[in-house]
């Protein structure tokens, strides 16, 4: 008994998914009574999660929906998601990462936290109190947390929704002997057993030795005794970060475009930063997704020429995207995912000699990029052939370009290349120099032999004009 | 005798005045960047201002306009120069021979006049790219106004080349000259920062470009009879 140490602290949120769903919502909304209802046996829906308007309205956990409804007639109803729940636990978990390393998911509400390392690292329950106070200011959700010996002690007071942070195994004890049995998490054939000869609370169990309640009641009440004091931990599997993001936001209305999205947008990269930040990564891409009633999901890959982290720079980069962006149908939900990510330094010690890329530059890049369309900006390419044409290409701008092919500086090119080279009547031209014949392509299907010429127009301008078969073209311009 | 100095001052500094001098007495020669040609430089006060939006009248296309800038293009390959609406594909190989890098040539096309405005504005603000060259329809009072605005604040530089336009309208650009044609580039001041217009001067353009034969104007239609498809004409 002397030994035992408050090293377990568990972090109950009974209205996760309500809570979250209610951050979506504008004040007046909020406000309105609502309630998350879920099938239970035969009986109808039954009241699971509810609001503080719901409850001022007299609603209770587990009400029947008939009785919430006959309360409360304009109360909001919707149905309870397991899946959407599990999801923000784990979100939940993301958040906290930041701060404690040993977290088990308890589901469907509940965070296990191992903390007697961590004691030592803030040094004592009241800076640690204090920490994760503030952390869980950024989730929007109603919680109770407890302090304990055990996991099983911190989770039944956290359940029982009593608040009992101490570093005191004695306020633990006491606090967990006030519970009643129902908030044992017995079975309920053991719970039943337990009342029929008198004991109402964990207190009365707990002042009676193991032994004679073993022989009374079996393995099974020695078991769950060790376990609530400490004398007995089962393993915890630990929750680890995913090593890709991945938010979904429900938009609870339908929402009918793009520049509506943002509010919801503006969450889910602040998540986002959240994510990057708290591992030193950036990423150069994201992939939003809308989701629609029917129809297959929206999907908008954005790309960026430079490694971001911050909301901010995201944020406005998404706009400049979205601008071009039509939303088919109206959207109810909103996902993020981000699957490359990097290091921030991965840059500054790579051993590519890759082209000297001011910050400034990419950052250019990427706000082009995302109003006018990734190709935007194309760039001239020397290519190794004969052909002119094939000469040279315009390509989209990418951050590591090859070095361009050694050019024979005798010959002469023009700066300009029509796209298509134009008929020309030739009586117009004064030829100046040539021919230059270029001649190849055999081996695909344009072979071309061609005799090219500098020559002047009637407005004095120096064209690149070439002689074959078909006729005269002009090709390009020298100025 | 001071408040008329000051005056005096005043007058200088909005530019109405006109200065018996090459450099304008606010300005240092650092101000200016070389534009390659000494004959223009001695015009515009020491060459292009920096923070300055030039207008390029052009009456036809293609006839020494990228020649004016190339100096200023080959000057500096560490930055990418950006070209807006080019009216046709810079060549990379003939970018290479004028030794220019084609990878730091960015082309931005965008038909929407307002996007095109909008990119080229962020590209001078970004402060991290060389020249801007832009190819437009004429451009309003309001839009040269802001543009001249924010090219001044991150001392850029941008060409905006357009038509001819008859009688021109005023407009904030810091210097506006139109090319014409008389045996060679001739370029005509139609508004520079410090000075009066001036009547068209020639510019040596030629020493950028393959060399022309000199063709007697009576002669035009025989001699370009006399070439043949395949006589070597060595100049």
């Amino acid at each position: 008994m002397s030994a035992r140490v408050n090293g377990w602290l568990y972090v109950h949120a009974p209205y996760l998914l309500l809570d979250e769903q209610l951050a979506a919502q504008a004040e007046n909304e909020r406000e309105q009574p609502q309630v998350l209802l879920q099938q239970q046996g035969s009986t109808g829906p039954r009241v699971v999660q509810l609001n503080a308007a719901a409850q001022t309205a007299g609603i209770q956990r587990g009400m029947a929906m008939v009785t919430a409804t006959t309360l409360v007639p304009d109360l909001i109803c919707r149905d309870y998601q397991h899946n959407r729940e599990q999801w923000l636990l784990q979100q939940l978990a993301q958040l906290l990462y930041q701060d404690v390393a040993q977290i088990a998911l308890q589901p469907p509400q509940g965070l296990l936290f191992e903390v007697r390392s961590l004691l030592r690292l803030y040094g004592g329950w009241q800076a640690l109190q204090k920490q994760l106070q503030q952390r869980l200011q950024e989730a929007p959700i109603r919680y109770y947390w407890a302090s304990g010996y055990s996991p099983l002690a911190a989770r039944l007071l956290a359940q029982a929704e009593v608040s009992v942070l101490s570093a005191d195994p004695q306020v633990t004890t006491a606090a967990l002997a006030q519970l009643p049995i129902q908030a044992s998490g017995l079975e309920t054939r053991a719970q039943q057993r337990l009342l029929d000869v008198g004991m109402t609370t964990l207190g009365s169990l707990l002042q009676r030795s193991n032994s004679a309640l073993g022989a009374r009641f079996g393995k099974d009440i020695t078991h769950y005794l060790a376990e609530l004091r400490g004398d007995f931990s089962p393993p915890q599997r630990y929750y680890r970060p995913p090593a890709q993001f991945y938010q979904r936001i429900d938009l609870l209305s339908e929402v009918e475009s793009w520049p509506q999205l943002v509010f919801a947008l503006k969450r889910l990269l602040q998540q986002l930063e959240v994510f990057l930040q708290g591992r030193q990564l950036s990423t150069r891409n994201l992939r939003l997704q809308a989701y629609h009633r029917d129809q297959a999901p929206t999907v908008v890959v954005i790309q960026f020429a430079h490694a971001v982290w911050q909301q901010r720079d995201m944020l406005q980069l998404c706009q400049l995207h979205l601008e071009r962006q039509v939303l088919p149908f109206p959207a109810l939900e909103l996902s993020i995912r981000v699957r490359e990510l990097e290091n921030r330094q991965a840059h500054a010690n790579s051993l590519l000699p890759v082209q000297q890329e001011l910050p400034a530059v990419a950052a250019l890049v990427s706000r082009l990029q995302a109003r006018l369309g990734e190709h935007a900006i194309q760039v001239p390419q020397v290519q190794a052939d004969w052909r002119p044409e094939h000469a040279h290409c315009l390509a989209t701008w990418s951050r590591s370009q090859a070095a361009a092919p050694a050019l024979n500086p005798s010959q002469r090119r023009p700066v300009w290349l029509l796209p298509q080279a134009q008929p020309i009547d030739r009586r117009q031209w004064q030829l100046h120099w040539g021919p230059e014949r270029l001649q190849s392509g055999w081996w695909d299907d344009q072979p071309c032999v061609r005799d090219y010429f500098i020559a002047v127009d009637e407005f004095q301008r120096q064209g690149w004009i070439y002689h074959d078969p078909q006729g005269w073209f002009l090709h390009g311009w020298f100025s | 005798m001071v408040a008329t100095a000051t005056n005096l001052q005043q007058l200088v500094q909005k530019g109405w005045v006109w200065q018996g001098q090459q450099t304008p007495l606010q300005k240092t020669s650092t101000d200016f960047l070389d534009s390659g040609w000494p004959e223009l430089n001695a015009q515009l006060g020491g060459g292009w201002l920096r923070g300055s939006v030039n207008e390029i009248q052009i009456e036809v296309g293609f006839r020494g306009e990228l020649g004016l800038v190339l100096p200023l293009l080959q000057r500096s390959n560490e930055r990418p120069h950006v070209w807006v609406n080019p009216p046709a594909q810079p060549y990379a190989p003939g970018l290479q021979s004028q030794g220019l890098v084609p990878q730091q040539q960015w082309c931005i096309q965008e038909a929407d006049h307002t996007k095109a405005l909008w990119a080229i504005e962020q590209c001078i603000q970004s402060q991290s790219v060389g020249l801007i060259l832009a190819w437009l329809p004429q451009l309003n009072a309001a839009q040269v106004r802001r543009l001249q605005q924010v090219t001044e604040q991150a001392q850029q530089l941008v060409f905006i080349f357009t038509d001819c336009q008859q009688e021109p309208e005023a407009r904030a650009y810091v210097n506006r000259l139109r090319l014409h044609w008389q045996d060679e580039l001739q370029i005509e001041v139609l508004k520079r920062r410090f000075g009066w217009p001036l009547p068209p001067f020639p510019c040596a353009l030629q020493r950028l470009l393959p060399e022309r034969r000199l063709v007697k104007k009576s002669a035009h239609n025989n001699t370009s009879h006399a070439v043949t498809g395949t006589t070597r004409l060595t100049l």
